[in-house]
């Protein structure tokens, strides 16, 4: 059996890196991965981002803060292809038989 | 290696027996939990599950009226934890005569109006811009239509005495407001707040708004942003000036004058955002569609704010020639139209535009006017297709 799109799980994780775990700390603690993972920046525009996400109260040692900019630029700059969403759950229609039992 | 998409192609329109071997009943399960779910919440896109940010899927505007389990979500932060139609209470105070906490049995005494509005979240069709901005990635769909109802929000202000020096009203929300973020708070002008159709909404499609939507009650600006109408309303101030915080600005604003793609804009150089621009959306064939030389119905949505839809044009040599698009019976002064066009298409690939123009005299642009925030988008929509 294919393992499930990484897309369709109900949580994401941030990408793989040095600066993997210290994201995940900082960023979300307040909001999913998926905010992250759908924006496509330069440097300069992820500067700001980060700059105004710390005025919001994420905590970013400030030794951090020019590693995070630059695995947040590095991975989701302007050229990478658009991040795929996955979906809600499509509501059965009604007389229409069911594969499986409902969980 | 057999791909979950074959799987499905074969699953799909065909009954499947309960006695089918094990691992096809392994398969669709896992397909199954494949999905995200949140309940009440129909097939939408999952722009961000946490805040809640769904997006309608552009083939579900073919309905004037959008179903609530298909009418998109958008949340800057938490939906409140705890509501209480019993405990809540609306605080109407600032620039009036007799300051006022009501009950949601106090608000139901009073007579209703409907609206029929169309909702669009200032930043639909942001993930269109170019340069990309920052923001939720919305692509088309971050617009939805329902028939709001509840008291004008002009009759609850009266009760209370508005003052001449009351200006701007102010709407605060019950969003549960993470770190240090700024709450979720704007103000609209007294003009708007005082409209016929300005309403303390309460239902929605003739059911009483869900979690979602802003149960139990929301302000509703129709034909502005979304960001107007704020939901879980706990709260209205008649001010004397434009609510000063960070949701008045710098965000929801617009440029005064368009600038150069990429540059910054100073927020002295902005007006606030307020109604709607004209637009129009595609909901069939979709982008990428294979079909067959012969018959082919194009059809989608235009609205345009407080204006009226006057025309829909169809193109299908990317903009080269126009044709009239037919629009759909169904109309209200904040709603969208549904239009559709049949076109007899020769094989080919095609690019398939949609362009609307209002009462205002505005009509779609074939670039959108960028601005740093990525608002009001509404380039004429275009799906590209091949015909066999």
């Amino acid at each position: 059996m294919a393992p499930l799109a990484a897309s369709q799980k109900l949580t994401e994780d941030l990408p793989a890196g040095a600066m993997q775990a210290k994201a995940t700390t900082s960023c979300l603690e307040c909001h999913e991965a998926r905010i992250i993972l759908q924006q496509r920046l330069s440097k300069a525009a992820w500067t700001k981002e980060v700059d105004k996400m710390m005025k919001w109260g994420a905590l970013v040692d400030a030794v951090d803060r020019d590693a995070l900019i630059d695995y947040l630029s590095t991975n989701f700059s302007p050229d990478q292809p658009p991040y795929e969403p996955p979906r809600t759950s499509v509501k059965k229609t009604p007389g229409k038989k069911s594969a499986t039992k409902a969980k | 290696m057999h791909s979950r998409r074959n799987f499905l192609k074969q699953m799909s329109g065909a009954a499947i027996a309960v006695s089918a071997p094990p691992s096809l009943l392994a398969w669709t399960r896992a397909s199954q939990s494949g999905s995200i779910d949140v309940p009440g919440e129909d097939g939408l896109i999952v722009r961000s599950f946490r805040f809640v940010d769904l997006e309608t899927p552009v083939e579900y505007f073919n309905t004037w009226l959008t179903p609530v389990s298909h009418f998109f979500v958008r949340n800057h932060m938490h939906e409140p934890s705890e509501l209480d139609a019993e405990e809540w209470r609306l605080t109407i105070g600032g620039e009036v005569e007799k300051p006022w906490t009501l009950t949601l049995a106090e608000l139901s005494k009073f007579a209703t109006h409907s609206v029929v509005n169309t909702l669009e979240c200032a930043g639909n069709g942001r993930s269109l811009q170019r340069p990309q901005v920052p923001g939720v990635q919305w692509g088309k769909g971050a617009v939805s239509t329902a028939r709001f109802s509840g008291p004008r929000l002009r009759d609850v202000l009266q009760r209370t005495g508005v003052k001449p020096t009351g200006k701007h009203v102010m709407f605060r929300g019950l969003d549960e407001v993470p770190g240090k973020v700024p709450p979720f708070i704007r103000s609209i002008p007294i003009e708007k707040a005082l409209d016929a159709d300005t309403l303390v909404a309460t239902h929605m499609n003739g059911a009483p708004l869900t979690k979602h939507h802003g149960f139990p009650a929301r302000a509703l600006a129709p034909g502005w942003i979304g960001a107007a109408s704020c939901k879980w309303l706990t709260e209205i101030k008649v001010l004397e000036s434009e609510f000063a915080g960070n949701f008045m600005s710098p965000a929801y604003r617009f440029p005064n004058q368009p600038g150069k793609p990429g540059d910054a804009v100073k927020p002295e150089d902005t007006h606030p955002l307020t109604a709607l621009s004209v637009k129009s959306v595609i909901s069939g064939p979709l982008d990428g569609a294979k079909l067959k030389a012969g018959r082919v119905s194009v059809h989608g949505a235009a609205w345009a704010g407080e204006a009226d839809v006057v025309k829909v044009e169809v193109s299908t040599d990317g903009g080269a020639s126009w044709n009239a698009a037919s629009l759909g019976h169904d109309q209200a002064h904040y709603a969208w139209r549904l239009w559709n066009y049949e076109w007899t298409a020769k094989s080919g690939d095609y690019s398939v535009l949609s362009r609307a123009t209002d009462s205002q005299g505005r009509t779609q642009p074939a670039t959108a006017v960028w601005n740093p925030s990525g608002y009001l988008y509404n380039a004429a929509d275009q799906v590209k297709i091949h015909v066999a």
